[in-house]
């Protein structure tokens, strides 16, 4: 029996869990807990250890399929599994959410945090949720990659849909499994296993790959506001939403000393942007003491995040949340 | 207070670290004197307006480009800034930082 090994990463509702669900011959085993921070706009539970479940390739293969949690608070679980669980894999697929602000932007964070894991194995890069948000397309991911000079598979999928998470297994290993016939593998999954439906959205459209190649829109897919979002997430008391001109759109914090000092805090950064552009872009300024909640701004070319957050909270997970806010919201 | 600055700066935390006194810096490592005016001008800014503003915060952290400033207030109206890369874990630092931080209170 050949035995081989596939590990999913990506960030929140990239479809990590969704993807292994489709797959898998088993009841999968995975460790969901409720959501407590920005992912509230996309579903109700998130991962938290790992996924794992078991596709029966044939009598004489058998694929291991791992997930691991996509929050990177949850980072230490990513060492854990590549050093112990996945050292052996053939592939790492990384997930990416075609919805987010910035999906470059996570492949970029990803390829970094797995870049000795992936000295060793293939990389595949599989598009989720084109059918929510075409753009970019797949040309267009190809141009972005090349110049990042990252040559390697990108396929759209649609992780619901064992046959098209299938075509992702079949880049890892028809080479290894010539004489597997993919099709009836698919034709089986398909028959036996209806499409995994979601929690958080529900979409009978296909995976589409656009044949444009514009620039990604800005768009918003989820019923609850950032604003809302940011005051469900854990530790959150106060947010305020900024524009381009780093004017505020929103905001809900009630305390006049806390948006003085966020509003400083902006202008700070808005006066730096411009000064010392050559040292490279702001992520975020963090205020914080042991007597006062926690003040943080966040920065992107077209709007600003300022949260206000408990002053037991972290500074990784304040930053966190404060860049996830960001990646599922508009203007 | 170059000796402690020494103590400051370590391999794999802070890259380097200065003191700011009011509005100018007393003594510094910075080996880049960009980072280290952004340093100076963005906590000058920021603790002025803590003051004005009576927020009681004492620590602040701005990443820019691949680096993470970080100011931490000391008594006497200075502030202990430090430069570490972005990735490297913010809990390091501060623990870091305040472990040394009653030495340069003394």
């Amino acid at each position: 029996m050949a035995d081989y090994k596939i590990l999913f990463t990506g960030s929140v509702c990239s479809g990590k869990t969704t993807a292994i669900r489709s797959l898998s011959d088993i009841e999968t085993i995975d460790t969901d807990a409720s959501v407590s921070d920005s992912a509230i706009r996309r579903k109700q539970k998130t991962t938290i250890a790992m996924d794992y479940g078991v596709l029966e390739m044939s009598d004489s293969s058998r694929l291991h399929l791992y997930g691991t949690p996509g929050q990177e608070r949850f980072r230490f679980m990513w060492q854990l599994m590549m050093s112990d669980l996945v050292h052996d894999a053939q592939a790492l697929v990384l997930l990416v959410d075609n919805t987010r602000n910035d999906p470059f932007k996570d492949i970029r964070f990803y390829l970094d945090e797995f870049r000795d894991y992936l000295v060793q194995r293939q990389l595949i890069i599989a598009v989720t949720h084109s059918d929510q948000q075409a753009h970019p397309d797949h040309a267009y991911y190809m141009n972005e990659l090349k110049g990042m000079g990252i040559f390697t598979t990108v396929l759209f999928i649609d992780a619901r849909y064992p046959d098209s998470v299938l075509e992702v297994v079949k880049s890892v290993l028809a080479e290894r499994e010539p004489d597997l016939n993919w099709d009836e593998l698919g034709q089986r999954l398909m028959a036996h296993r209806p499409p995994v439906i979601e929690e958080e959205e529900e979409s009978s459209e296909a995976p589409v790959a656009a044949e444009t190649s514009e620039p990604p829109e800005v768009k918003l897919f989820s019923a609850v506001s950032l604003m809302d979002a940011a005051m469900n997430t854990r530790g959150i008391t106060g947010a305020m939403h900024l524009g381009a001109d780093r004017k505020v759109l929103e905001t809900n914090i009630g305390s006049m000393q806390n948006q003085a000092m966020l509003k400083t805090m902006v202008n700070l950064v808005a006066a730096l942007e411009k000064k010392v552009a050559f040292l490279g872009h702001i992520d975020n300024l963090v205020l914080c003491g042991p007597e006062h909640e926690t003040l943080s701004v966040f920065v992107e070319e077209r709007q600003a995040l300022g949260l206000c957050s408990e002053k037991e909270l972290s500074l990784a997970v304040v930053k966190q949340q404060g860049q996830d806010l960001l990646q599922w919201s508009g203007e | 207070m170059k000796e402690l600055l020494g103590q400051v700066d370590k391999a794999g935390v802070v890259e380097s670290s200065c003191i700011l006194q009011g509005a100018e810096i007393s003594v510094s490592t910075f080996a880049s004197r960009n980072h280290e005016t952004v340093a100076k001008k963005a906590f000058s800014y920021v603790f002025q307006n803590v003051s004005k503003l009576r927020t009681k915060h004492d620590e602040a952290h701005l990443e820019i480009g691949g680096k993470r400033l970080s100011g931490f207030m000391l008594n006497g109206e200075r502030v202990l800034i430090c430069m570490s890369d972005k990735n490297t874990n913010v809990s390091l630092v501060r623990e870091h930082i305040y472990l040394l931080k009653p030495k340069f209170e003394a």
